[in-house]
């Protein structure tokens, strides 16, 4: 097929494909109304937050993409339109697969118990009870939650979180994988395990874009960047290029913040 | 020969790609929603047992608490208020309209509150949400299932003759959970929207509860010779109230001196299809603003 003959991704199939996508957050018009306002037809103010604003990029099958940017740069956002938890307001995105998110700030169900949460996460998943079972000790020895696996989710440490979702969302082996921050809550050696796996879920053929503040981990994983700043695409290219510049920016805005107060 | 590779890749290049941001139709829904069957079947079982766990009689109190309720009942408007009107098995037709009211009751409100529960599981994985609802119904139905066999007991005892016609009591109950189901989407998607719903849901039931001929025969009011005109118009308005037709019909199978005239059946049968289909379009079309605060 021609069309997957692409500069840019080589050989390989496109599996994720982002054009022109404009997100924008109406945050009255999202929040819930009471019956009473509804009633009373009472005005709803109308503020727009222009979170992504006309970002464009395809990725194929084996590429990790790390995307960059200052906080509110609309990174987070940018990713859950592509899981398709919240809609677009212009462009679309497509892609091979439903991709799965992984989110740092993502409890499933709080009051239950690691092993209850494994088991409603892993069939809201799409798995059956018996893949589930057979690859339950597998998702929680990955997880390193031990002993902690039968008390409820509320009382894990963030850490204990992540790693838990971390483990049930790529037990299935997304095609798709979307990773925001949550490896930068991992200590050392889950970090480790995870970047890893994320590798070699690239190699089979899988595609993760990876969220994070962490340059370093960035650099290391990722065959592309993108930087975001305020919603728009700043730069897009080799991991080294993309953050050297990102570095620069930072510093010379540094720089001029450092000369402003002197002056 | 690469600038023109690249005005292909916008449009041959999205072939086999899915639009993750375009509305699911209906058969696409449907098919994402048999591809979480799973879900559906083991969520509510787990839910059931882990319910009522730390209670001393644990699930007996879902048959033990109806079942006081029907006692209290059974007192005040049989023995002392006579609002059994002559009805010779009124112990039976309380158990089994108390029992399916209590579950339809159980089910919108379980309805309502399916969203908001679950709200980390939809922030986190996309899924259809309508197996939120469903799966909270379907552990109200599990549970319903040795309630009913507790009631057939009961009615057995009470003096209740075995017939042929007790296998209708199964369709005519499913047309109830058909029914149910659709009020539980109405609820669900009522209380994303307006939170107040669930402090209205129970003044609804209560006064729908008192509607619905649970407590007394509306037939045995107007078969009385002196009724006064207005009880006569306030009785044909019964039939299309969907809790009195349902219940009614599923009394008819089991109790010998319950009729379901052909309007029962016909408002039974229109409102179970009507808020079953109507319910899961009005919930669906709700999906992208679930879980979004």
């Amino acid at each position: 097929m021609a069309g997957t003959d692409l500069p840019g991704t080589g050989e390989r199939p496109i599996t994720l494909s982002v054009r022109d996508a404009s997100v924008v957050y109406r945050p009255s018009a999202d929040t819930k109304r009471s019956l009473r306002d509804s009633l009373l037809g009472r005005a709803q103010r109308s503020r727009e937050i222009h979170a992504v604003e006309g970002v464009s990029f395809d990725l194929a099958a084996g590429d990790i993409l790390g995307i960059i940017g200052s906080n509110g740069s609309g990174k987070s956002t940018l990713l859950r339109a592509i899981a398709g938890l919240i809609p677009l307001e212009s462009g679309s995105i497509y892609a091979r697969s439903i991709p799965t998110l992984l989110g740092v700030g993502a409890v499933l169900q709080p009051k239950l118990s690691g092993r209850r949460n494994i088991i409603i996460g892993g069939l809201a998943l799409g798995l059956d009870k018996m893949t589930l079972r057979d690859r339950f000790d597998d998702i929680v020895r990955f997880a390193g939650l031990g002993e902690f696996i039968d008390l409820p989710m509320q009382t894990y440490s963030s850490g204990m979180r992540a790693r838990l979702l971390f483990s049930v969302s790529t037990i299935v082996r997304p095609e798709l994988l979307l990773v925001d921050e949550a490896l930068a809550v991992g200590d050392a050696s889950f970090k480790r395990r995870s970047l890893k796996r994320l590798r070699s879920m690239a190699q089979d053929a899988g595609t993760v874009v990876l969220v994070s503040h962490k340059l370093g981990e960035i650099r290391g994983s990722c065959n592309r960047v993108i930087w975001l700043e305020k919603g728009e695409k700043r730069m897009d290219g080799e991991p080294a290029a993309v953050i050297e510049a990102y570095k620069d920016h930072w510093k010379a805005q540094d720089e001029a913040e450092a000369e402003a107060e002197q002056g | 020969m690469e600038t023109s590779l690249a005005k292909q890749s916008s449009t041959t290049a999205l072939d086999g790609l899915i639009d993750v941001s375009a509305s699911r139709t209906v058969p696409e829904y449907l098919a994402d929603l048999w591809r979480l069957r799973n879900f559906m079947a083991e969520v509510p079982r787990a839910d059931l047992r882990a319910r009522n766990m730390n209670t001393l009689l644990g699930n007996v109190w879902y048959l033990v608490s109806p079942l006081l309720q029907v006692g209290v009942y059974f007192l005040v408007f049989g023995e002392i208020l006579g609002v059994d009107r002559g009805l010779q098995n009124f112990l039976g037709y309380l158990t089994i309209g108390v029992f399916l009211f209590r579950y339809s009751q159980q089910c919108a409100i379980a309805g309502a509150k399916s969203l908001t529960t679950n709200e980390g599981l939809i922030k986190s994985i996309r899924f259809p949400r309508a197996v939120l609802p469903i799966s909270a119904v379907t552990a109200e139905t599990l549970a319903l299932v040795p309630a009913l066999g507790v009631a057939i007991v009961i009615t057995i005892l009470t003096g209740e003759a075995i017939e042929a016609r007790w296998l209708l009591f199964i369709p005519y109950v499913a047309l109830l959970v058909m029914f149910t189901m659709g009020i539980a989407f109405i609820t669900a998607r009522l209380n994303e929207t307006f939170r107040d719903i669930q402090n209205i849901l129970p003044i609804f039931f209560r006064l729908t509860f008192y509607l619905s001929g649970i407590l007394y025969s509306i037939d045995r009011f107007t078969a009385e010779p002196d009724t006064p005109q207005w009880v006569l118009n306030v009785a044909r308005l019964f039939p299309f109230n969907p809790w009195y037709s349902l219940i009614t019909l599923a009394k008819s199978s089991i109790l010998a001196e319950v009729d379901a005239p052909p309007e029962i059946w016909i408002s039974a049968v229109s409102w179970s299809i009507v808020a079953l289909i109507g319910g899961f379009l009005l919930f669906k079309a709700g999906e992208s603003t679930y879980g979004r605060n």
